[in-house]
Order: structure tokens, then sequence, then C-alpha cells
């Protein structure tokens, strides 16, 4: 009587084993993916991977293998507070398999060893990552490495409100014919600055409001210095041009002066800027190509096209129009085991095909990574990705990948601000930056 | 029982005290990593090597893959595939490629097909320059440069380190940079102007004047109006500053109340460098002044009742009474409320952070949000720990400096001193 409850349990512990074995031939993966400066519409940087992880695990299955990836998503609206804790866990050796952040992170965080070159796991030859624009995968490249696969382009126009144009005198030829003018050095930032004033002259918009440039420190100031003739690096060294520099801050403070930008501009409320630029509150402004998106999703500008004009930012005395773009890229980081590393580079690659990263280009206003991607439906029908890329794509240049870029960042946007403000005249803080170019970064940069 | 609390300090006091001085004696930042380096020949690395080792730095400056005897022996040893140092020897022997890419395209092509990581392994094998080589060692570096024909003497050696280090390394150039900068100047004064205005009107001044009229207020009154001073320093401080924003903001309450008199709009936070310190000043001010005037009140307590009523007999007016009674009985308090709050207000950013940021223009950066901002938090993704725990540092000393003034000052050893009276 005793004997059959025992062969009883005897074979449900057997089945239960037996299930266990089972379980644990499929074999789990946790894949971490942080993305920095996404907002709502930027969800497919990271979204993107459900799908990619989808796919990897059906091809593991068709070759046999059970392969389980959870993928665990951590966006940051952020910049600052997003590249604190990333650079503090990975030097807690907590850091994710899979980051999405601006290039320019590639030269540091590559000297430090935070991040593994992607080119370790991913056959640069194979598609689609053969069909990415050179160019780009030149942005992602550090030391002869390619560290990062790109993960979307932009580049950043001028932006104009149609209405107020007209109202200070332009005909409707004349605003189409805009972002020619700009290109050929026609329209200039000095246009920029009257026109603004006119607008402000004729009541149109508040004293403040005539160019209404973004609110924080960003890539986009670069581009006026790039638009006065500045470069930012040249066969691996920085570049301080004085004089670049003097007049970018000194179009800054005439701005200020002449009224139509206010001096407490930066630091105020970001919202507040986005609403009122939606709104026509603002005559000239700048910005990316991802503006679109908000402007009309999040702001309600649903009209964009008649209400809008865009160009490249205008060139300005000793240089000439240009745009910044400014790609994020996939990187790997270091401290997890080959495995892991490859099923996530397999990741990147995959969310890298023109389908899955139109998704993020189209909903993000982002431009597309590859040609290929250009052709994607959803790609080809929208009429801002088209535009913008024929328009703004083959003017941009890109900040420089140079270790010590952010030191200098730090010290251009800090005398920026305070000529701007007034705190400095421009030549004072022209001068006090140079004083700490030379003492910070010595002889690796070079001032002229 | 001395030996819990010397743990005590030691582990919360002197410990962050140490390492922040450690810290500050390294040119450490984000792209030097914390814990050590590496020894990799970059294109920087052969930039500064060039004026002191010209021929080495010409002579390392292509990368240059070769297949070679060597590197197929060493591909043999791995034991991957035995085809793939069969096919290299019979058809690619003796081969050079100026790339690394280059090279990998003809292994990628190899007829046993090579996996991507498998390619990288070979590849290294063949690698005959050291041109982005990344090497954990000092001494694999050097033996890569003597198997090019480099020998090198130590004090070459050490340049050579020394270039190709992408590490931290000991330097006192923090405090260099701090005393030079035009910027850390103008930082020191914001924060003395900051600290002392804030303390004196507020932390001391407003404290002693809320202690002083609430006590001459009936019992009832004045808790009403202590519990109202207590408000900005129960309230979260996030949820304190927001409130100064909606008051302060372009579409805030100023701005919409002057709107009523044909004012425009306007962001009176960040109006001006004036207006910002008002603000900091009053966001600082109100939080700080609740302290003093909770200690300052209790000490006024503490005075025995008849000493005022004794007062009042001989026909002191009020103000004699706090002139002759409460002021010399509050040297004390006074003395702890000012040394205690200049501390706190020194070290102390978070209002600051989340009202102006420091702006506009950097016009209420004080000294410890400029700390927070060089070694924890910039835009640029550039933490540079070493000068951030140098301005830390000097912080620690100029605390430290003026907690001894202070003591000075107000005759500490005389306060804490046997009453006479007693022996």
């Amino acid at each position: 009587m005793t004997v059959l409850p025992i062969l009883k349990s005897a074979t449900l512990a057997a089945v239960l084993l037996a299930s266990t074995a089972v379980f644990a031939s499929a074999k789990d993966v946790t894949i971490s993916v942080w993305s920095g400066g996404s907002g709502p519409n930027d969800n497919y940087r990271t979204d993107a991977f459900d799908i990619a992880a989808d796919i990897l695990e059906r091809e593991a299955a068709i070759r046999g293998q059970q392969l389980n990836i959870i993928v665990q998503k951590t966006p940051y609206s952020g910049w600052e507070d997003f590249k604190q804790a990333l650079t503090l866990a990975a030097e807690a050796k907590k850091a994710p398999n899979i980051v999405a952040t601006g290039h320019e992170d590639i030269g540091p965080w590559a000297q430090a060893g935070l991040i593994v070159p992607v080119e370790k796991f991913i056959d640069l030859d194979s598609w689609p990552i053969s069909d990415i624009y050179p160019n780009l995968m030149e942005i992602t490249s550090f030391n002869g490495s390619v560290y990062g696969i790109p993960q979307d382009a932009e580049s950043r126009p001028f932006f104009f409100w149609k209405p107020y144009m007209k109202a200070i005198g332009y005909s409707d030829a004349d605003i189409e014919a805009l972002p020619a003018k700009v290109e050929k050095g026609e329209y200039t930032l000095k246009n920029v600055l009257e026109d603004a004033k006119k607008m402000q002259d004729k009541g149109l918009v508040q004293a403040g409001y005539g160019f209404y440039p973004r609110t924080n420190n960003g890539p986009d100031y670069w581009q006026f210095y790039t638009s006065f003739g500045g470069v930012m690096e040249e066969e691996g060294k920085l570049v301080f041009d004085k004089a670049a520099m003097k007049r970018t801050y000194q179009y800054f403070a005439d701005l200020v002066k002449a009224g139509v930008t206010k001096k407490n501009h930066v630091g105020m409320p970001g919202d507040q800027w986005w609403k009122e630029v939606a709104t026509g509150k603002a005559g000239i402004w700048h910005g990316g190509t991802w503006h679109y998106a908000r402007l009309v999703n999040q702001e309600g500008l649903k009209d964009f096209f008649t209400n809008v004009q865009f160009t490249l930012v205008p060139g300005g005395e000793g240089g000439k129009a240009n745009t910044l773009t400014h790609p994020l890229a996939y990187l790997l980081m270091a401290g997890h085991t080959e495995e892991e590393s490859q099923i996530a580079a397999d990741l990147i690659k995959i969310a890298s095909e023109p389908r899955i990263n139109a998704l993020h280009a189209i909903k993000s206003a982002h431009l597309g990574i590859s040609p290929s991607e250009t052709k994607v439906d959803l790609y080809a029908a929208d009429r801002w990705a088209s535009e913008a890329t024929e328009r703004l794509l083959p003017h941009a240049n890109a900040m420089p990948n140079n270790a010590d870029f952010g030191k200098y960042w730090t010290i251009m946007w800090k005398n920026f601000e305070a000529s701007w403000t007034g705190a400095k005249t421009a030549d004072a803080a022209v001068n006090d930056a140079e004083a700490e170019l030379k003492s910070t970064l010595g002889a690796a940069i070079i001032i002229r | 029982m001395i030996a819990p609390a010397a743990v005590m300090i030691f582990l919360f006091f002197l410990m962050p005290v140490v390492l922040t001085a450690i810290f500050a004696m390294t040119n450490m930042t984000t792209a030097t990593g914390i814990s050590g380096g590496a020894w990799q020949v970059t294109q920087g690395a052969i930039n500064r090597l060039k004026a002191d080792m010209p021929d080495l730095a010409g002579g390392i400056a292509e990368p240059r893959f070769v297949i070679d005897e060597e590197g197929l022996a060493a591909l043999e040893a791995l034991k991957l595939k035995a085809g793939f140092s069969t096919e290299l020897r019979a058809s690619h022997m003796g081969e050079v490629f100026p790339s690394r890419r280059e090279a990998e395209r003809m292994i990628k092509a190899l007829k046993d097909r090579p996996s991507t990581r498998e390619v990288k392994q070979i590849s290294d094998l063949f690698n005959r320059s050291v041109l982005n080589t990344r090497f954990e060692t000092r001494d694999g570096l050097m033996a890569s440069l003597k198997k090019l024909g480099f020998t090198l003497t130590p004090a070459e050696q050490e340049t050579v380190a020394t270039a190709t280090y992408t590490g931290w390394v000991w330097t006192t150039e923090n405090f260099r940079i701090i005393g030079n900068s035009p910027d850390m100047a103008q930082i020191f004064l914001n924060t003395a102007f900051y600290v002392s205005v804030t303390l004196l009107l507020f932390n001391v001044s407003y404290a002693l004047f809320l202690a002083i009229t609430t006590h001459y207020m009936p019992a009832s009154t004045a808790s009403i109006f202590r519990a109202i001073w207590l408000l900005p320093r129960i309230t979260p401080v996030v949820i304190y500053v927001l409130m100064w924003k909606w008051l302060t903001w372009d579409s805030g309450f100023i701005s919409m109340f002057m709107g009523q008199f044909g004012y425009p709009a306007k962001n009176y936070l960040l109006d001006s460098a004036y207006n910002a310190w008002f603000f900091v000043i009053l966001i600082n001010g109100f939080i700080g002044a609740s302290m003093g005037m909770l200690v300052f009140s209790s000490a006024i307590k503490a005075i025995p009742q008849t000493q005022f009523h004794a007062s009042e007999v001989d026909g002191a007016s009020r103000w004699q009474q706090v002139r002759h009674v409460i002021l010399p009985q509050l040297r004390w308090p006074i003395l702890f409320v000012t040394c205690y709050q200049t501390l706190s207000l020194l070290a102390s950013f978070n209002e600051i952070l989340l009202s102006t940021r420091g702006g506009p223009g950097r016009a209420t950066e004080v000294w410890s949000l400029a700390a927070y901002h060089t070694a924890l938090n910039n835009y640029t993704g550039n933490l540079e720990y070493g000068l951030g725990a140098a301005m830390a540092l000097v912080l620690v000393v100029v605390g430290i400096v003026l907690s001894l003034i202070y003591l000075r000052i107000f005759r500490y050893d005389t306060l804490i001193s046997k009453p006479l009276i007693e022996d």
C-alpha cells in the first residue's frame, strides 16, 4: 500500500525535474538599453529592440536554439542626468549593454575603456551596415575603430514664420526662394537681425521674440561659430578661432542690444518656448529637424508648411551657410560577457535595418541613416523627411570626436552665456575663454 | 567609549575629506576613467611624441598588417579551424595590408568563413603595428615596440608611456587652474556675496527679529507665526522652489499682476543678475530664517522671567530690554547659528540649482554648485572629477578657516570656561 504513493511522488518528481531541464535549455538573456535625450516621439530608440529581439529569437528558433531575450529599456528625456547616470553606472561596473547617445561621447568613453568597438562584433561589410551613409560611419569612428552604429541623423535648420515674413514685405515667391538665397550666402545672419527687428517694430511679435533661439546649451551654438568662419578641429587637434568666436559672441550681444532676443533667454522654461514657437509668438528661430515632430504632434501646429519656412543656418562674416548633424549612435558598453555583447550587437544590427529605423526617423522627424531607408514607403511618403534630407543634409558637418572636446565646449558655452547676458563683453569673453583653454588644454588646442 | 565616536568621525567626516583630497590631486575625468588606464598609441599620442621622438612617432604612425610565419604559428596555436592557416599560408603569405579593414576583408573571404569575432582574433595576430592597439600593461606596449625594432632607453620608455597613457595621473594642476581662472575668481566673489548677505539679512538678523517679536506676542499667536515661518523648511525643496518659479516666470503670478498695469510679461527670476540674486537670497533666506528663529526663541525662553520683570520695574523700554537683557544672553546661540549657517550656506546649492541653475549667464553660480557642475553634471558629459574635487577641497578649507575665525571673534574660550561664581 505504501509503494503506490512513493511511486506517485517519484514520478511527479521526475516529471518536475524533466520540465526544469527543458526550461534550463532555453536561454534567458537580459539586454539593457539606455538612451539619452529621448522625448515622447523618440520611443523607437529603445522600442526598436523589442522588434529586433523578436526577430533574433525567431532566427535562433529556426537554427534550433531556444533564445529568450528580455529587453530592459531606460530612456532619459534629458542629457545631463543621463550622462551623469551612465558614466557613474559604468564606473561602478553596472553599465547597460547598449546605449544610444550623441557621437561626441565616443571620444572620452573610448579612452576610458567604457565602450568597446562595435566592429569587434559586427561585420561592417554586411547588410544593413554596409548601406549606412559613409560620412555617418565616419562620425561614429574614433582612433581607427568603428565604435558605434549611427542610430539617426538630423540637421538643424532656421525657421521663419511665414505670415510675419509676408507682413514685412516678402512675397510668396521671395519666401519660396529663401532657402536658395541662404545657401548662396545672399541672406545672412545680418538679415536675420534686421528682419527680426522689422517684425518687432511692426508690432507683429513682442520685444525679444524677433529671433528666438534655443533655450539651453546645445550643439546648435557651434553652427553660429561655423557661420562666422570658425573650425572646430583640424587633423585631430581642436581649433579655437578667436576672431570667429568673437564675431559669434558679438552677434548674440548685438541681438540683445537690438532688443530682438532676450538677454535672459537662456534658462527659460522649455515648455513655454515650444508653445510660443508653435503659436506664432516668435518670428525667426532655430532648432532641429525633430522639432517638426514635436510642433506637429505635441504642440498642435497642424499646418506646418503653410506657416513655416526652413533654411540652412545663414552664413555670417567670414563663413558660410551650414547646418550641423548630431547623430546618435548605438554603442556597446564594456563589462559584459562576449556572448551577451554578441547578442546586443546582433540586436543593434537588426534595429538598423531600413524599415525598423524608419519607424524612429519618421515618428521623431529625424533623418534616415541609409539610402535604402529613404525608399521605405513610410519614409518616402513623408514630406518633411524628404524635403529636409534634400535641403539640409548635404551641407551638414558634425562636432569632432575628440576626448577633449567636452572641456572645450564647456568653456566655449560658459563664455557664450556670459557675453549673451551682458555679464562680459564679447572681447572679455573671448579672452577669458582663450586663457582658460590655454591653461586646461595646453598644446591639445590650436588657438589663432 | 571613545572608539565608536572615533569610528563614526573617521567614516563619515574624515573619509570623505580624505577621498576628496586624494581626487583633488589627480586629473581624473570621464575620459581618464576612475579605475585606471591603458596604454594606447593614438593619433593624439603621436602628436605629443613628435616633438621629443620624431623617429619613433614617424615609425609607428601607420597601421600595418603582414601575413607572416609568426602570425601563422600563433594562429595554429589558437586551434580555430585548420583551413584558415592552410589557406593563408598557401595564398596570402607575405601580403601586407595598410589598414585593419583591408586585412579583415581578406580574412573574411577565406573559404571557411570565419565569424566576425574570429576575424578579429585572426587579424590581431598579424598586426605588425602598435597604432590604436590598447595595451593593458606598459610592458605589453614596450614589448610590442621592441618587436617592431624600437629599443628604447628607460628615459625614452618613460616619455612614450606618459604620452600614450589613457588613465589619470597625480598632479597639482587643478589648483593652478583654480588660482588662474578669472571665472573661478568670479565664482568665489559670488559665493562670498551670497553667503554673507543671506546670513546677515536672513539667517541671523531676520531670525532674531522673528524670535524677539514673537517673544512679545501672546503664546498662541506666537506659535502661529512661528509655524508659518517653518513652512519653507518643511515643504519639500523641489515643490518650494517650483512655487517660486510659478511666481516669477514669464507666465507667472508677478507677470500676470504687472500685466494689469500694462507691463509686458517677463521672467522676473532670470531677468537680470540683480533679480536672480534677489530671488536666490529670498528663497534661501526664508528657509534659513526658521532655524535661527527656533534657536533664538528657545534661548530667549531660557532667560529667567525675573530679569524682564526687574527691567520693567526699572522702566526699561522694549528696545532697552532687547539691547541689555536679550542680546547679551544670545551670544552663544548667535555664534552657533552664524557658524552653522555659514557652513551650510557654503555647502548647499540645491535651491540655486533648482531655481536659476546658476544663471543668468552664470551670475548666481556659487562655489559648491560650480563644483557639482564640474565634477558630476554637465551637458557635454565631460565630468571632471579631479578639478571638481579640488574645488570641493577649497570649500572644506574655507569652512575650517571661517569656523576658527568665528570662534576667535565670539571668544569661545570664555563661553565655555567655568563660571567664576561657583568656584
